[in-house]
């Protein structure tokens, strides 16, 4: 982490858990980022139940991506798990998002699902770098700076004696 | 004051675009279809639901609070940037 004495600035935007600005921002970014993701699976859930059907069928026509035939052996052989996974997990990664708690177990899990909505949207028209690639790197982001220490979950549960002992859960914290 | 400054312009804009996304979009899925902030349309593409809660207060409010935010920016710049105290500074690890 930086550190310069001679920069008046440098504390107010520290990338720590006392740089005022810096943690807000994070925050704000991380709750923003989980009811984007609530909003998409809970609605779902009211509508469709476990039963989202689109699911499957969406990754049953990803074909000739960079993914392979990865996505559509998945549509064609997992929708059991799909079709309850995509608003459950959805719902469950934005929830945990919002609360800031595991926070980049959950963001993991938005990234997978980013990165099969950005291959398989192919929303190209103007340039690689669309919508979906960026929430793909908000949720990247939320793992890179442990977004739950800040105002989140994270920050009392990394506390606790149990994540002392097992220092390793931090990866999946933060 | 600087400091109270800070922590208002923060909460006030944080604040803000919170209740314009997630606030008012808790009301919006309470009220029922449609969920989003888009009308629902038939086959004909005639309007048949709408929000319960305007889009444009909505996107108001988010901006409102970028608005907050960039006058904030302002005051900073129009302020004096405080003399670096190296007491202050402190090393951090990451992790």
């Amino acid at each position: 982490m930086s550190y310069q004495a001679t920069n008046p600035l440098a504390d107010e935007f520290e990338l720590a858990l006392d740089g005022p600005l810096t943690a807000y921002w994070l925050a704000f970014l991380r709750v923003v980022t989980g009811w984007w993701f609530f909003h998409a699976g809970v609605t779902k859930l009211i509508e469709d139940g476990l039963a989202f059907s689109y699911g499957p069928a969406y990754m049953q026509q990803m074909t000739g991506t960079a993914l392979g035939p990865i996505p559509v052996w998945m549509g064609n052989n997992l929708a059991w798990l799909i079709a309850p996974g995509v608003p459950l997990f959805e719902t469950l990664i934005g929830l945990a998002l919002m609360v800031g708690a595991l926070t980049r177990l959950a963001a993991f899990g938005g990234v997978i699902f980013m990165v099969l909505f950005w291959v398989g949207n192919a929303g190209f028209g103007h340039g690689l770098v669309n919508g979906d690639l960026m929430g793909l790197l908000l949720f990247a982001t939320m793992m890179v700076v442990g977004a739950g220490r800040y105002y989140g979950l994270d920050a009392i549960v990394e506390k606790l004696a149990f994540v002392e002992r097992h220092p390793k859960l931090r990866y999946i914290l933060g | 004051m600087t400091d109270i400054i800070d922590k208002a312009a923060m909460a006030l804009s944080g604040g803000l675009m919170l209740l314009g996304i997630v606030g008012l979009g808790i009301v919006e899925i309470l009220a029922g279809p449609p969920y989003g902030a888009a009308p629902v349309t038939n086959d004909a593409g005639e309007i048949v639901a709408t929000p319960m809660v305007d889009p444009t207060l909505r996107t108001g409010l988010v901006l409102a609070g970028l608005v907050v935010l960039g006058l904030y920016a302002a005051y900073k710049l129009a302020t004096p940037v405080e003399e670096a105290d190296t007491a202050k500074g402190a090393e951090t690890m990451a992790d």
